[in-house]
Formats: C-alpha cells, structure tokens, sequence
C-alpha cells in the first residue's frame, strides 16, 4: 500500500513508537501518585508538554493535553457557556468539529455567524469584520484548510478582533509540520493540534490558551491539567506527541521543501497526460504537499476505488463509512458546482512518500484516465 | 480468473454467496450498497455496513461502499409515491433490482473493472440454446425469481446466483461454519427503506392522507378510513370496523377502493364474492427471453408468495396484456405484478392495473 492521504492521518514515526513501546511498558506509574513511579510518570509528561508547546513558540503551561483537535475545538467553544458575551464569528468551511459544535451550542444559547469564503477557500477580513456583532466573544478561523489546504489570514484577523476584545481561536490541527506556527506571532488566544496528524499517535491533542481564565474544563473529576481536563493521562501518548512535535518543528525547512517537490512532480506529471485538470483551493497561499483536483466528468468514488485496487490510498470528498458520496461542503461553500465537486480527489504527501512513489501513482493515474 | 463484485447487504445470503464464488476461485471483491438517506445524522445502513465488513474480513476480501441514494430516490421512491397516491400497491423492490441492483450497481462494478456481479438472491440461471434462462431457487420457500422478472438477457448473462441451489438453513449452517456474526441475523421483511418503521408513519411523511369512510358493496356505511393508500385489496387487518369478528365469518376484508369518492368498499367473510377476481389486465409487460412465450402451459402469481396458477394471455397490444385464470385469485392488488412461469422457469411479467370479477 502506497500511502497519499497525510491529511487524513499520518503513519507514526518509528522514534515515535519505540518510545510509546517502552513507556507503555515500563512506565505504569499514575502520575498525580507521589512515589518514584508517579513521579517518573509526572516528569514524562511534563517533558512532552514542553516539546509540544516549543513547537508552537508557547509556554509550557499554556498548554493542557486532550484526546485530540476535536475535544480541543469543544473545550473552547463549551467555555463560552460560563462567558458573558455569548455569540461566534467562524466560517462555512471550518472542521465539523466546529461548525457541529457551534450548532449544538446554538440550542443552548451561543449565537454564531459563519463567513463566506472566496472561490479560494479564503476568509475575508473585511467579511470578518462585519459580522462582528457587540456581543461577539469569540472569533475561531482554522489556520489551513483540511481539504483545499487554503491558508487564512489569522494573524491579521487577531489584530482586527484584539481591538475590539475578542478572543480568537484557530484550529491548527493541519499545519504543524507544514508551516510555521508561533502563537506569539499569530496573537491567537487558543490554538488546537492533533497529534496524528503530525506522525504522531491518535487519540491526543493539545489546546494551547493564551489566559486560562476564559476556559473551563469539559470533563470533571480529578485535578489534572490543572483542573481544565479530569482523567488519568494517556502517558504513552503524551509521550509520543511531545517527541512527535519536536521532531516536526526540527524538520520543518526539509518537510516543507520535500512536500513541495512532490506536489509539484505531481502536478506536472499529471498535467502531461490529463491537461483538463482542476485545482482546487488557493494555489499560492495554502500547505504544501496537499493536491485538491477535480477530474471533469470521472467520479471520485470509481476514481477512488481504483486506485486503492493498485494499492494506493486517496481520499475523495468527505465520506461516511457506508458510502456516502456527498458533494463536500467545502468546496461547494468554495462555489464549485456538484458536477466538479463530485469528480474530486485530494492528494496528500507525506513524509513516507518517496519521488518513485509519486511516479507510480501518475503511472497507475494515466493508465486509469485515459484508459 | 474472472473477477466478480458481489452486492454485499450485511445479511447472511450475500456473505454465504460470496464465499462460494472465493472456494470456487473467483477473484471476489464486496461491494456495499447504499440506496436510502436517513433524515437523521445517524445511518441505519451503518450497522449493515458494519456487519458486511466482519463478513469481507473473516473473508479476506475488500469491502467497498457505494451510493445510489439519488438514483434510487429518483427512479423507485418516486414511482413508489405516485403508485400509492394513485390508490395502488407498489412493489418498489422489482423496480430496486432492474433500475438500482441489475443497472447502476452493475455498471458501476463493471467500471471498478468487474467482470461480473453476484448477489444473494434465491434464483437460478442457466444457458439454453443461446439464451439465458431465470430460474426458481430450489427453496421453494424462498424462491425470489418474482422480484427478478424484470431481468434482460444482458443483466442474467452479466451475474452469477451462488446460493440459487441451496436451502435458506443450508446457507445458514454455512454461515456459521465461516464464522460469520450474522449467521443467525433475522431474514429483512417488507420494504427495505421503511424497515421496521410504522407505515402509515413513514408514507404520511410524503403524502397528505385523506381521511374518508368506509362502506360496504351495497353502500352502507360501516366505518371510517385514514387514507385509501394505507390499505390494500384483501387486507383484513387495522380496518377498525367494530360490529364484526376480527376472525372467522363476520370479518371484514377490503374488496375495492373508490378513489373518486374517497370510500374503502369491504365486504364480510373470506369467502365474499368480491375477494376473488378470474382476469386481470397489466401493462409494462417484459419477457426475459425478449419474446412472448409459445407454450399453453403457463402459470402466473399475482404476488410473492402467491400460488402459481394456471392462467392464459391474451395480448392487449405490445405492452398490454390481459390474464384470465382457470380459478378465481384471491385479492388480486393493482400495482403488483403478474409473474409468469413454465415449470421452474420465470419467463417474465408485468405490472397489475386491473382485475375483475
């Protein structure tokens, strides 16, 4: 199985797992225990959350541990509950980790408005502006698309939102590894990562916050992460995160270069044998390594198929166990017509990914198209 | 070696025929498809996704998933609806296998490269001078050569019945030698889209009912209805008449209905009159070999499960038939098809609009 799907999740890096394995074995102390075994535990952990934060130009204790980017997303939006000013700025193509949550937050009463996009997948600053309201507390941009990779400007946001006392939140769990991220520089309030899909392992995550005055913890019961998130921790994971982190902060210059140079031996591979291509999202301005493209008048689920038949791993639009093949809201937010939408594959290269694999993926591609 | 697509549903018929199609040595692939959209956020078809996957697994096989929700919606719910508003009863499974099953999913598998399709049904086929034969099952419990009437030469040729030949407690056993979940996972009843959901529930989600009464044959009136689509000929339940027996000789069953005047006409007894008709007219006739028949011996049902019975043709035009049968049929329903046999051989069929007395 030839793997171009990093966006979707990524495989551990072998670092990574050799330390899980031996933390999993070794280390069983609980943490909050105060005999050596505890406290090896305790230190572990501690360890982690300075890497993760190190890699996003935080301090440690800005940084609390989640089951992932979507209990991150839920922590800071459920906080608002207890907030005075109750209504949300955010966009039509956010992670359903948000757009549900602002949803279900609406019965309870957190209004929200979601901003349009531009063909390209962009926010606009202007859009964002207006619909600020008086009770606004809240403005959450993700800082790249899942899909099209588009980058948003949500540093420019934060500027315009601290003026006015908003807080900002940005759904990070795409970019670390991809592009630099430094949460000073951002200016954001909360910052949410994932750490599956750095070639870390699943099921953790991080919220950065800049004060944690304005959050609250989801899950009650002990007294860990300083009160904002109850439960044993998943040591292990936390490990494997926090190395994770420090390795895709070190190798962020060569990530980036090598993503690049797939995606580009990519597209011009692609474009001698199948000119008719659409790419999709903001070409200059989104992560390298990801490929939307629309192959007019082929569907993405045969498209798809065939592929993982030679062994290749895609992903089509977003799809539901049992076969849906919706259009993806995405890219309709983005204005592209069912007809596009649904001949659409993302492509997304990886670390594990070789220049030879790129050439057997155009190869089984030309023979799929032009069959 | 040939490569088939099998239609996997979850259930135990289509987990046992892909296993025979893998000891046959078959390059074999499931496919799993997904015909209907839940209102809801929450997939029903999910937990027969799921069942499917155990069975592919144990298999050793891939599983792939596919829509046609649109399709479906389009070609057979739709049809489904207007056989209901216009006070007749569908059946959207016949119409699911020769728009949905033998024509989307199988060109679609042909697409992935398939060279074949196979499905879990309880029929036969076999090659006779040229041409393609549907069979009954050998169960002759549960037979569905009914539902597969509609078939072309083309569609036949293009799938393979593994479990045609063998009996439902047959696949059963094989089943749970496989070490499939759902070896004992209760047959589907009914119509696959409303499952085990109320049906008046689910058809007044679509169509308005219209509340009239109810009368005898004679005119007298007996009670009220809900809607003339939620009954069928011959129904003898739910009709809420007080006065009579709900069994025996004083029940009452519907012998017609009156769509102009909005009245459900019933009579008492099983053995009324107006229960049993001798001819039925029907359009949309399809024959599998393409031409009509030149046997005399031929024997209809006028519904799943129903007898067949001996019966004679006579062509109205090149879609119409009228059917007179030797003996009176019980509660022949408009919007049911006729199916026509010679021995075991389904030779084809065509939509009920009309019976008589």
């Amino acid at each position: 199985m030839t793997y171009f799907d990093h966006s979707a999740t990524t495989p551990v890096h072998p670092d990574v797992l050799d330390l899980m394995h031996s933390i999993q074995k070794d280390v069983y102390g609980n943490p909050s225990s105060l005999h050596s075994q505890g406290r090896q535990a305790k230190s572990i952990i501690e360890k982690a959350r300075k890497q993760v934060a190190n890699s996003i130009g935080a301090a440690s204790n800005q940084v609390i541990f989640t089951s992932g980017g979507t209990e991150a997303n839920n922590q800071v939006f459920w906080s608002l509950l207890n907030q005075n000013k109750k209504h949300v700025v955010s966009d039509t193509i956010e992670h359903p980790a948000v757009l549900k949550t602002l949803t279900q937050l609406a019965t309870l009463g957190i209004d929200h408005d979601l901003v349009t996009v531009s063909e390209k997948g962009r926010v606009s600053i202007p859009g964002v502006e207006s619909a600020i309201q008086e009770n606004t507390r809240l403005i959450s941009i993700m800082l790249a698309n899942n899909e099209v990779g588009t980058i948003q400007p949500v540093k420019e946001i934060t500027e315009l939102a601290h003026e006015k006392n908003i807080l900002v939140h940005t759904d990070a769990v795409q970019c670390l590894g991809k592009m630099p991220i430094d949460v000073n520089d951002l200016g954001v309030d909360f910052l949410s990562l994932s750490a599956h899909k750095f070639y870390g392992p699943k099921g953790i995550g991080i919220l950065y916050f800049k004060n944690r005055e304005s959050l609250s913890s989801l899950m009650m019961g002990g007294g860990q992460e300083g009160g904002l998130r109850a439960g044993t921790e998943n040591i292990a994971s936390i490990a494997g995160m926090g190395l994770a982190a420090e390795l895709a902060a070190t190798r962020l210059d060569h990530h980036i270069e090598e993503l690049r140079s797939f995606e580009a031996q990519f597209k011009s591979g692609l474009h001698s044998f199948f000119p008719n291509t659409n790419f999709n999202g903001d070409v200059d301005n989104k992560l390298p390594g990801l490929v939307n493209v629309s192959f007019l008048s082929y569907r993405s689920d045969i498209l798809l198929a065939k592929l993982d038949r030679a062994g290749m791993a895609v992903s089509s639009g977003s799809a539901c166990g049992a076969g849906d093949v919706k259009p993806s809201g995405v890219l309709s937010e983005m204005g592209v017509d069912d007809e596009i939408n649904i001949s659409t594959l993302r492509f997304s290269f990886g670390a594990s990914n070789t220049s030879g694999q790129v050439d057997l993926l155009l190869s089984e591609l030309k023979t799929i198209l032009t069959d | 070696m040939e490569h088939i697509a099998v239609g996997m549903s979850g259930g135990v018929d289509s987990a046992v025929a892909a296993s025979i199609l893998i000891e046959k040595g078959y390059d074999v692939e499931g496919l799993f498809m997904k015909n209907w959209e839940e209102d809801s956020e929450y997939c029903n078809a999910e937990e027969d996704y799921k069942d499917a996957l155990q069975v592919c697994d144990t298999l050793g096989i891939p599983l792939r998933a596919v829509n046609f929700a649109k399709e479906y919606w389009e070609r057979v719910f739709q049809n489904f609806l207007d056989e209901y508003r216009s006070g007749r009863t569908p059946n959207p499974d016949i119409l699911c296998n020769t728009e949905i099953k033998f024509k989307e999913f199988l060109h679609y598998a042909q697409d992935l490269g398939a060279d074949k399709i196979a499905t879990g049904h309880y029929v036969r086929s076999k090659e006779i001078a040229g041409k393609v034969q549907l069979l009954k099952g050998l169960d002759p419990g549960k037979d569905q050569s009914y539902f597969l009437y509609g078939l072309n030469q083309e569609q036949i040729c293009s799938a393979l019945f593994p479990i045609g030949d063998l009996e439902k407690q047959n696949v059963r056993d094989r089943a749970e030698k496989l070490g499939f979940d759902i070896f004992d996972k209760k047959d589907s009843t009914g119509i696959c889209f409303i499952g085990e959901r109320d049906f008046k529930e689910f058809l007044q989600q679509y169509i308005p009912a219209q509340p009239g009464i109810i009368v005898t044959s004679s005119g007298t009136k007996v009670g009220d209805h809900d809607g003339l689509m939620y009954y069928t000929l011959g129904q003898r339940k739910g009709l809420g008449i007080g006065g009579g027996h709900s069994d025996g000789e004083g029940a009452w069953y519907v012998l017609d209905k009156d769509l102009e005047n909005n009245e459900l006409i019933v009579g008492q007894g099983h053995d009324h009159a107006g229960l049993y008709q001798k001819r039925l007219t029907a359009s949309d006739l399809h024959w599998i070999s393409g031409e009509a028949p030149n046997s005399e011996n031929l024997k209809a049902k006028i519904r799943y499960r129903a007898q067949d019975a001996t019966c004679r043709i006579t062509k109205l035009n090149n879609t119409e038939i009228s059917v007179e049968f030797e003996e009176p049929r019980f509660a022949i329903a408009p919007g049911q098809s006729v199916v026509f046999y010679e021995g075991d051989v389904c030779l084809g069929g065509a939509v009920i609009d009309k019976a008589f007395n």
